[in-house]
């Protein structure tokens, strides 16, 4: 990025003016350079420090802040549309307040006014407007007095070491080409100001030719197509008449079995909470980044425990007793391509629309180059493994970013296989990942009894009995909380309908988690092959009996035919003709009972069972 | 109609055959739904209450109906949808979103569906704007935003459900199940597929059916002619052939749809000079239904053709169905003339060439996968499509037929 700058520089001489020096002093506002171009940072010149050599010049400042730069969860806080050149005074947490003099745009007009004033008409670009302050919580109003003699009431309360200064970064490649170039010269060695700098000297071309886009960019002509209206609000329309409320016992008791339903706290996974809470605010209290990774079979409480943590942790954040952080989720399985996760990412930190490639550059910037005032950023990946792509590029800046000193980002992975990064990931990726690992077990029985019986809190739906029956039989399969819920809520669906007097059915008893079970568990074949047609269940026998002749799994249409065609001598039945028989062997290949090549075969087509040979027996011998 | 009524009670002959022609067919082919839907009682009343409750209280569910083709899963769903449109808080709330797999083939399309059908806000007309990723995220966040209690519920139908299941990643059901599963905007997935059967028994309402079918409503214009009709069809369903008819019909299928194909039939046979349904009409039906495709081509051959086919069959038992070539087939039927003194069937080797490239044209032979292009024709390998009874029935009912080719055929080996 450096070298590029300088050749940019060198360029810029030979073409433009003579380029011209500013000076800057304590009490100035300035712009300083940001992620973005067209909304640099602006802050007040405090102090302006220099040292030995002359090399590092440095500034001390007081922040003030763009509508932007307000995490997009609160910018609704204002209360209206923030005038596109208003800043707010910033009161917020500390931040590193020392600017390299490298990284100063030029100086900028800024402008109180009072909170009830309406915004001058014709504005200047230089001019930039204050009426409220924030304080990463609310806006207030602020008087003049607090924005123009700034540090008298909150002095810096304490001043980080001060990093060295690190090159800036060069403009995103793919940043608009409508910019006016954007390169500042290195301030020349001045010994005369050097010790106890009180001036600072900054040669600056020209000053920046900055074209507002809209102006570069004027439409030639309204678009003939219609467009996607800008600001679509995605919503479903609302009820006309409202959701009737639950009625009685089971239906109350039906909501709260619902999947769902967000429980107040989740049992049975305190431990994992809290391993997870300290991970994330030991990083966030430091300030620091890093990656967990998170694994369990479906239905164990892993998305749910993430998000009980964040909100917990969002929750102490608002009372002050972390810094604040900004949370953002992505699932695997809700986009349509592993890219597509830059853009969801870019999306909900900044707001911004972008595509894959800009995204990613944008969010490489943002996470490399060091910023003042940045918030700890949490990522929740969901279904990781649906990320993977043959270069694996999305995962590695997914686990690199964290790596990188002024990232601040704390990812947490989740997927249902422990072994994902040994199995799927290559080594560069996998190490960044780390070693932080959780894993989810599935529930067991007594866990599944707890978490119901929480769930339905004192409410008398579900005997003690049934209760544990169902969750012997789901934590003996799978220990899936989402199915042992699925078959409570179908168990009072059983019970209200089997009660006498539907107004006042009684408690959920053996007899209906009885019969929830067995839908559930029940094989679809068997009572497939029950209800199919008599010549299809012949069918089904020629091909066993054929099978066993053969010695093979697999035979041909022709062959089973004439075991079919015995069959229904023996049984009585007049035989049927080949093109019949054909169109019974394609039901049974529709239905999935058989697996058949092609029709076009004819008589010539392979057929083999896709359920085993006992199977069908029983299923035949029971009827 | 009534005016008409009043007027005379008794229409001609032909008018009321026109009548019922035409509310019959509708019945049949129109898959007009019936009043109630017979045998599956339990399912309807399951079905009706799962998504009473999506509309009314806005629960989400997901339920899937399989069953085989023909079972009447679509006349289920169209059922209960029906009654419970008829409930005017059902009515006024539910959004219905109804998607097939064969015609939303992938999930971008089907994505794009949904939003048309949902008539969100990036739609502009009839078109759905934006990338699919978009979409993607348009829609979750549209049903993102909504919650039990104030968003409208909404109803998706996946008809061939399974074909869903095989889009990349499954996107569209996972997202659709997961919307299900948390505290978003209410919705209801009923996916329709004839992968796996549980429906009950059907054999009850199978026979009930025919009659119910081929019955005529109570305000047909002329009720003499509905009465006698309606008497006719009841004698005919008591009748022991057509009953024999209908069971092997049955027996071979249980689907609805060729039941319909069935009795369309019966009815175009019905005429002015014949206002009733005969058994023979049924039995003719039956035989229609019932007949061999292959074994009616094979009528149409020529001797020469037949008695090719006949060496094949030979060839077959001889070398348990391994493939053959003109050559072997050719020298077959040689075998066969030698031992017969007159040589009537003596035929160039072109013209038998000839005659077996048109059984291949009838795919009563077809090639062995994978034998290349390049051989010689004659030696090209060949399978015989056909079965020995289908040969034999054919030989049966041959216009005509020499009796030696006859014997030949019967003969065990050639």
């Amino acid at each position: 990025g450096h070298k590029h700058l300088r050749t940019r520089y060198a360029l810029s001489i030979s073409v433009d003016s003579v380029p011209q020096v500013t000076v800057i002093s304590a009490g100035q506002n300035i712009l300083i350079e940001g992620e973005d171009e067209d909304q640099p940072y602006v802050a007040k010149v405090l102090k302006l420090m220099g040292d030995e050599s002359g090399q590092q010049k440095k500034a001390l400042v007081r922040w003030f802040i763009r509508a932007s730069e307000v995490p997009l969860s609160k910018r609704k806080l204002l209360g209206r549309d923030p005038h596109p050149q208003e800043i707010f005074y910033y009161k917020g947490r500390s931040c590193d307040d020392e600017v390299d003099a490298e990284s100063i745009i030029r100086p900028v007009q800024v402008l109180h006014l009072d909170a009830a004033a309406p915004f001058p008409e014709s504005c200047d670009e230089d001019t930039l407007f204050v009426k409220m302050s924030w304080d990463s919580k609310t806006f207030k109003a602020v008087t003049s007095d607090q924005v123009d003699s700034g540090s008298a009431d909150s002095a810096p309360s304490h001043l980080k070491p001060s990093l060295p200064p690190s090159p800036p970064c060069s403009p995103p490649a793919a940043a608009p080409a409508t910019q006016g170039p954007s390169c500042r010269v290195l301030p020349t060695p001045d010994p005369a100001v050097m010790r106890k700098a009180s001036l600072l000297i900054i040669r600056l071309e020209s000053i920046r030719n900055r074209l507002k886009p809209n102006s570069t960019l004027s439409p030639q002509a309204t678009p003939s197509t219609p467009r996607t209206p800008h600001r679509a609000t995605p919503s479903i329309p609302c009820r006309s008449l409202p959701a009737r409320r639950p009625a009685n016992i089971l239906e109350e008791a039906r909501i709260r079995l619902h999947v769902s339903a967000v429980p107040e706290s989740l049992p049975c996974r305190e431990a994992e909470f809290q391993d997870i809470y300290n991970f994330v605010e030991s990083k966030i209290i430091d300030g620091t980044g890093g990656c967990m990774y998170i694994s369990g079979v479906p239905g164990t409480g892993k998305t749910a425990t993430v998000h009980e943590v964040m909100r917990c942790l969002q929750h102490a954040a608002d009372v002050d007793e972390i810094p604040p952080f900004t949370f953002v989720e992505i699932n695997g399985m809700k986009m349509t391509d592993p890219h597509q996760s830059y853009v969801q990412i870019l999306q909900k930190l900044t707001g911004q629309k972008a595509t894959p490639d800009h995204a990613a550059a944008l969010l490489d910037k943002k996470f490399s180059s060091p910023t003042p005032r940045r918030e700890t950023t949490v990522l929740l990946v969901d279904e990781l493994d649906l990320l993977w792509t043959r270069k694996q590029n999305v995962m590695y800046n997914l686990f690199d970013w964290p790596t990188r000193r002024q990232a601040r980002l704390v990812v947490l992975t989740i997927a249902n296989t422990m072994d994902l990064p040994e199995r799927i990931m290559i080594n560069r990726v996998a190490s960044r990942l780390g070693l932080t690992r959780m894993s989810f077990q599935p529930y067991t029985f007594k866990q599944l009894q707890q978490i119901i019986t929480s769930r339905l809190d004192k409410l008398k739906a579900l005997d003690q009995d049934a209760l544990q029956l169902v969750s012997r039989k789901v934590a003996a399969l799978s220990g899936d909380a989402r199915r042992c819920l699925d078959i409570c809520r179908r168990a009072t669906e059983i019970c209200e309908h089997a009660a006498a007097d539907p107004s006042a059915p009684g408690l959920v008893g053996m007899s209906h988690v009885m019969e929830a079970l067995n839908e559930m568990f029940s094989s679809a074949y068997t009572t497939a092959i029950r209800s199919a047609s008599v010549q299809e269940q012949l069918f089904l026998r020629a091909v066993i009996a054929e099978f066993r002749r053969l010695g093979l799994e697999e035979a041909t249409f022709q062959q089973v035919f004439v075991q079919h065609q015995a069959l229904c001598r023996v049984e009585g039945l007049q035989p049927v003709s080949v093109s019949e028989g054909l169109s019974v062997c394609q039901r049974l290949g529709a239905c999935r009972l058989l697996l058949l090549e092609p029709s076009r075969l004819g008589i010539l087509q392979r057929v083999r069972l896709n359920v085993s040979q006992d199977d069908v027996l029983y299923a035949l011998k029971a009827d | 109609m009534s005016k008409r009524k009043v007027k005379d009670a008794h229409l001609p002959v032909g008018e009321c055959i026109t009548q019922l022609q035409k509310i019959l067919r509708e019945r049949l082919c129109n898959q007009q739904l019936p009043e109630k839907p017979e045998g599956v009682g339990a399912q309807h009343k399951h079905l009706l209450e799962l998504l009473r409750r999506t509309a009314v209280h806005g629960e989400s569910n997901s339920v899937l109906i399989v069953g085989p083709r023909g079972a009447g899963k679509t006349m289920l769903l169209k059922s209960v949808l029906r009654e419970l449109l008829e409930e005017k808080e059902v009515q006024k709330n539910l959004l219905q979103v109804q998607l097939n797999g064969l015609l939303q083939t992938d999930d971008r399309i089907a994505l794009k569906e949904i939003t048309r059908q949902l008539h969100l806000e990036n739609v502009v007309g009839d078109k759905v704007f934006g990338s699919f990723a978009e979409n993607l995220a348009f829609l979750l966040e549209a049903l993102k935003k909504g919650d039990r209690s104030s968003s409208r519920p909404v109803l998706f139908v996946l008809d061939e459900f399974d074909l869903f299941a095989h889009h990349k990643n499954q996107t569209l059901l996972y997202n659709l199940f997961d919307v299900s599963q948390s505290a978003q905007a209410p919705i209801a997935v009923v996916g329709l597929t004839c992968r796996l059967d549980v429906l009950e028994l059907l054999e009850k309402r199978y026979i009930e059916r025919v009659q119910t079918q081929l019955s005529l409503p109570q305000d047909f214009p002329d009720e003499k002619f509905a009465k006698d009709w309606n008497e006719s069809v009841k004698a005919l369903c008591e009748d022991k052939s057509v009953e024999e008819v209908l069971l092997r019909h049955f027996n071979c299928s249980r689907d609805f749809r060729s039941l319909h194909m069935f009795l369309m039939l019966c009815l175009s046979r019905v005429t002015v000079a014949k206002p009733v349904v005969k058994a023979a009409d049924v039995l003719e039906a039956g035989r229609l239904c019932f007949a061999d495709a292959k074994a009616d081509m094979l009528h149409g051959l020529s001797i020469l053709e037949l008695c090719l086919i006949i060496a094949m069959k030979h060839l077959n038992d001889v070398y348990e169905g391994e493939p053959f070539n003109l050559q072997m087939v050719h020298n077959e039927f040689k075998k066969f003339l030698q031992r017969k003194s007159n040589s009537m069937y003596n035929f160039e080797q072109p013209v038998v060439l000839k005659a077996f490239e048109h059984l291949q044209q009838l795919e009563l032979i077809r090639p062995v996968d994978g034998s290349s292009a390049k051989t010689q024709r004659e030696y090209q390998l060949m399978r015989l499509m056909l079965d020995n009874s289908q040969i034999m029935e054919a030989l049966q009912k041959y216009p005509q037929c020499p009796t030696d080719v006859k014997q030949w055929a019967m003969s065990a080996f050639g």
